[in-house]
């Protein structure tokens, strides 16, 4: 089977079905950038197929010197980035999802042996992300959950590598902030019951 | 909210499956990229527009060196050296007709 610069090499001498190979073998690692950002997997969809329309229009732009795989992985990131700018913006017309009672008694209690299953996670991180801003979100889903280096983050958003560290510093302690908020509330909801 | 807390967050997150794509997803992006532009090296800028691309940075060398001359007269004064005018005046008295010259 050919790789990825041969295949891409033909699709440039106008064997374009071979592009066909190029989203079969590369959908599960867009899918999975972009699930980072989005919980609907029909918008997952929708902009897995915008990433690779757009890699397809820039093509050209691949120079092959890094790895297709890392090339397509920064047009993922940036469809992300500029998905979230747009959900921002509507987040803020319609306020902010509520999260499950087995996250928040994960989240208050200090008993190790209290787990949270990887989806009640996830939606948890996600609501405490709205609040950060867009590239802040990307930074920190970039470096603690993709585990990418600072370069890499770098080459994805534009941002200096201090940007970068900063950014990243910032969204750990927003982050802290809001859910430690979220415990707050909730345990004065608990009280405030309990008083009635 | 301790940092051991928000850790163990990103890990539980990071164990989570991502979506799988439908069966013909492939063939969707196989039509949605037919309909569009095909790939196609990018065009040569013109001249005109290099010039827009570049303006911005035009005009911060500019002004960067309008800052430097002013700040290095402002030195040569400070310090009793003739100033960048005074250099000037004496390159057009040597090259060019002096006022006075021209008056004659």
């Amino acid at each position: 089977m050919s790789d990825d610069a041969e295949l891409l090499e033909r699709i440039r001498n106008g064997a374009t079905d071979d592009f066909a190979e190029i989203v079969r073998r590369h959908q599960p690692r867009v899918f999975a950038i972009l699930h980072r950002y989005e919980r609907d997997a029909h918008k997952v969809e929708d902009l897995a197929q915008e990433t690779f329309v757009k890699a397809w229009r820039a093509l050209e732009q691949f120079d092959g010197r890094a790895p297709f795989a890392h090339w397509l992985s920064r047009v993922a990131t940036r469809v992300a980035l500029d998905h979230l700018r747009r959900e921002k913006r509507r987040q803020d017309e319609i306020g902010l999802p509520e999260v499950g009672d087995d996250a928040l008694d994960w989240l208050r209690s200090d008993d190790e042996k209290n787990e949270l299953d990887a989806r009640s996670a996830a939606e948890l991180l996600d609501l405490a992300m709205r609040e950060l801003s867009p590239l802040d979100r990307v930074v920190i889903t970039m470096q603690e959950i993709e585990g990418r280096s600072v370069k890499e983050i770098c080459a994805a958003t534009g941002a200096s590598g201090v940007a970068v560290r900063v950014r990243a510093l910032r969204a750990r302690g927003k982050l802290r902030r809001v859910l430690e908020k979220l415990v707050k509330d909730e345990n004065e909801q608990t009280q405030a019951e309990a008083t009635v | 909210m301790n940092k051991r807390k928000l850790k163990q967050l990103f890990e539980l997150v990071r164990s989570e499956p991502a979506p799988v794509p439908r069966e013909d997803f492939v063939a969707d992006v196989l039509r949605a990229v037919h309909r569009g532009p095909p790939v196609t090296a990018p065009e040569a800028l013109a001249i005109s527009d290099q010039l827009i691309r570049l303006f911005p940075r035009l005009v911060f060398a500019a002004a960067l060196v309008i800052v430097l001359c002013v700040a290095v007269d402002f030195g040569l004064t400070a310090a009793g050296m003739p100033g960048l005018g005074d250099g000037l005046s004496q390159i057009s008295a040597q090259w060019l007709l002096t006022p006075d010259e021209f008056r004659l």
